[in-house]
């Protein structure tokens, strides 16, 4: 094994094993997605629902689960290695940044597919709502191909929390903003057009679209042009990851905006 | 043909910019070191002393390619620490002082290993070094404790661990003993010397005066990012070695006759501190045993606990040093 693939594992496991001690990260992919799936089922299975609105609810809670976990190992990941003083420690090891990173981003991803199967127990057990006509391989590539956006996004992103100290801030925000753009709780189309605008250039977008499709009988399945577009989006942005790591590395030597203060 | 040397810094210099103002910004520019020059040979223990905010970390981090220089080069084992970070990282190592820089939550073994492969350490090497340094930092038997149940000495000691994984032929320290305990200190000090005598070049910075009396081959004095003194430590004493140190312990002395002592010849300076109910009075003087004889008539009436002359030590080299320097 390379050694650069072996620090890559290394930091993969050292988040795995932060995450296993540490009561608040059961918050992000245990309690918050829950909690998002019980407000989607009560009110998706209401008078007038049907199964496709209970589609949202069934997976919208994992989806936001999912998607916070990954995004906030990205963000609150790297703020915490800065306030723990570590920041500093590993940037200046002989592993580039992005090899430290990979290996973050990747235990996020694990622990955020972790999120679908509380919300799939509660919507099971407490709403008997299934994803009534789930075609699985289609599925099973959106899920896939969703993973690589959120991959892709939590790369590009994780060299920006590392060169802002107030980077953090604007967190909650794009977490939030994500949620709704990309449609995990409700089909974009309600959206505004500007709205759905921007919308189009989050890869999320598409994979979720795709997900939601594979689990519907109805309404269109452009799968080749969902997959398509979540794929190159997500290409674009681990162009734009290459070249902000090249310049966050020289911007944080420059700055010393790696250390706390 | 020369030796290399193992540090090397040729009018180093680093500005940090901000800004400051909320409505109407303005852009600050503050220098943290300015035009050093710096040789240190390999297998030296060299000490970098200087007041908070004097530059120390802002060079440590230069060299550690933490930071790039705004001008001026720099060069560790031979390597610039611009263009050649990547080969220069595997060869040196650094430990900053303080708790931070560790994962609390995971074991002192779970910090070493990661940072062993982050080193890019091969298994079999970190499979047996790991151990080796456990048992030489006293850290053996506690490896599988949380990192957060270690006393603050442990955590340091760890810190050095981490920081000698990859065998590092330069190691940078920067104030590894700060707020330790006296003992806990000393153990870090012995074990600092012991690792220059078995031939690692280190770089340690400190504002603590003895430490680098006791251990430190050489040492330099920055102030405002600027080197003001160079040498050995008892080359350094020779700024203060036609100066002698009276001090006294005196109840409630009068501002007056402080000023009346400052005036007195061959006095440099007068240091006054409270100690409980009394005041500490330090005079560095060019003649102590005249100052003695004049201190009779100074300080009659007022209550005399102590009275001594001693020999001035780096410390007194150091404040004149600084003093002189503002």
């Amino acid at each position: 094994m390379s050694s650069l693939v072996r620090a890559a594992r290394s930091a993969f496991l050292l988040s795995v094993r932060l995450r296993v001690v540490s009561p608040w990260s059961y918050l992000n992919w245990f309690v918050f997605p829950l909690l998002f799936a019980a407000v989607g089922l009560f009110v998706l299975s209401g008078p007038g629902s049907t199964s496709a609105h209970l589609v949202y609810g069934v997976l919208g809670g994992g989806l936001i689960g999912y998607w916070s976990v990954a995004y906030l190992d990205a963000g609150n990941g790297i703020q915490d290695e800065r306030w723990n003083g570590t920041l500093e420690q590993i940037f200046a090891t002989p592993t580039p940044l992005w090899v430290i990173l990979l290996g973050k981003v990747f235990a996020g991803l694990l622990f955020g597919l972790l999120a679908f199967i509380p919300t799939a127990v509660l919507a099971y057990v407490g709403f008997h709502a299934v994803l009534p006509a789930l075609d699985p391989w289609r599925f099973v590539i959106s899920l896939w191909l969703l993973t690589l956006s959120f991959f892709c996004i939590a790369l590009a992103l994780a060299p920006l929390f590392a060169m802002w100290r107030t980077a953090f801030t604007m967190l909650n925000g794009f977490e939030l903003g994500v949620y709704i753009l990309c449609g995990f709780m409700f089909p974009v189309a309600v959206l505004a057009g500007w709205a759905q605008g921007v919308a189009g250039v989050l890869a999320p977008t598409w994979a979720v679209r795709a997900l939601y499709a594979s689990t519907l009988a109805t309404g269109p399945h452009d799968y080749v042009l969902w997959w398509a577009m979540t794929f190159g989006l997500s290409v674009a942005y681990l162009v734009a990851a290459y070249f902000l790591y090249a310049l966050v590395e020289r911007k944080a030597r420059l700055s010393g905006q790696l250390a706390l203060a | 043909m020369t030796a290399q040397l193992a540090i090397e810094a040729r009018t180093l210099r680093k500005t940090y910019v901000s800004t400051r103002g909320v409505f109407r910004r303005e852009r600050v520019e503050r220098v943290a070191v300015n035009g050093v020059d710096l040789k240190v040979e390999p297998g030296e223990l060299f000490g970098l002393l200087g007041p908070n905010g004097a530059g120390k970390t802002t060079m440590v981090k230069i060299f550690t390619t933490l930071l790039l220089p705004s001008s001026g080069t720099a060069a560790v084992l031979g390597l610039d620490v611009v263009r050649d970070q990547w080969r220069l990282r595997r060869r040196i190592g650094f430990v900053f002082g303080g708790d931070r820089g560790l994962y609390w939550r995971l074991s002192g073994l779970d910090n070493l290993r990661y940072f062993a492969d982050l080193y890019r350490i091969p298994p079999e090497v970190s499979r047996r070094r790991i151990p080796e340094l456990l048992e030489r930092l006293g850290l053996a038997g506690r490896e599988r404790d949380r990192v957060e149940l270690y006393s603050r000495g442990m955590k340091q000691r760890l810190h050095l661990a981490r920081g000698l994984l990859n065998d590092p032929e330069v190691l940078f320290l920067d104030e590894p003993t700060i707020g330790l305990d006296p003992v806990g200190a000393r153990d870090l000090r012995v074990i600092v010397r012991g690792l220059a005598d078995a031939g690692k070049t280190i770089f340690l910075t400190t504002h603590y005066m003895f430490e680098a009396d006791a251990i430190c081959d050489r040492i330099a004095v920055i102030k405002g990012g600027e080197i003001v003194a160079e040498g050995t430590p008892d080359s350094i004493k020779t700024v203060v070695q036609d100066q002698g140190v009276v001090e006294f312990e005196v109840v409630d002395m009068p501002a007056e006759r402080i000023a009346g002592l400052r005036g007195l010849p061959g006095v440099r300076s007068v240091a006054v501190a409270d100690k409980e109910l009394a005041q500490l009075v330090t005079v560095h003087c060019a003649r102590p045993a005249e100052v003695m004889t004049q201190l009779g008539v100074m300080l009659d009436g007022l209550k005399l606990d102590r009275l001594t002359s001693r020999e001035p030590t780096l410390e007194d080299a150091y404040v004149q040093l600084i003093g002189e320097s503002s």
